[in-house]
């Protein structure tokens, strides 16, 4: 396989794994426009361990689409020897290098800030009920932030050219 | 206390604001 039809995969990986990723998080705006804190009940409901499952299943699913978005991403600039001038801002790379560092960011936010207090909302991590609200509060500014940040990213990558690889 | 994300529209709003900043930076820069 020549590094053009790796070069395509990847893009296509990119695109659907960004969905995935992405379209989660779009989905929760659009199923909770607005902010409803939790209840203690809420975190009680008979039906939670089932919610539990599904929540897990889902946050897995996008949380790992994330890495791969993210891989797909550097390896085409890394491949194409773009990577260290795109982390310089340098030249017409610029754009898809504020892309990265955005990119990275929502990656880090997902990984180390939503999932760590999710783990609690859940109840996968042991805590009392209090902190579990608070960790709600948590996820969803951080969910939130995601939303708001890849309104950029989405810019910065349409910004880029594109090669047409597949007719070349 | 409220907070801009705990709005759909606040947080487009937001995101869309960010783009345009980091958009005239760029031409800025170029």
């Amino acid at each position: 396989m020549d590094m053009a039809m790796l070069d395509l995969l990847a893009r296509w990986l990119h695109f659907l794994a960004g969905v995935i990723w992405v379209g989660h998080n779009y989905a929760s705006v659009v199923n909770r426009p607005r902010w409803r804190p939790l209840a203690a009940s809420d975190l009680s409901d008979p039906d939670s361990p089932k919610l539990k499952e599904v929540i897990n299943r889902e946050h897995g699913t996008f949380r790992w689409a994330s890495v791969v978005t993210w891989c797909a991403g550097i390896f085409m600039l890394w491949h194409r020897g773009w990577l260290p001038g795109a982390l310089q801002l340098q030249g017409t790379l610029a754009p898809i290098g504020v892309g990265v560092y955005i990119g990275t960011l929502m990656m880090l936010n997902v990984w180390f800030v939503l999932w760590p207090h999710q783990k609690k909302v859940l109840g996968l991590v042991p805590a009392p009920v209090h902190e579990r609200l608070r960790c709600s509060r948590i996820t969803h500014l951080s969910s939130r932030t995601n939303t708001m940040l890849s309104i950029p990213l989405l810019f910065l990558m349409a910004s880029g050219s594109h090669g047409g690889y597949l007719l070349r | 206390m409220r907070h801009p994300y705990d709005n759909a529209l606040t947080t487009v709003a937001l995101g869309v604001a960010l783009t345009a900043v980091l958009a005239a930076l760029l031409r800025l820069l170029a």
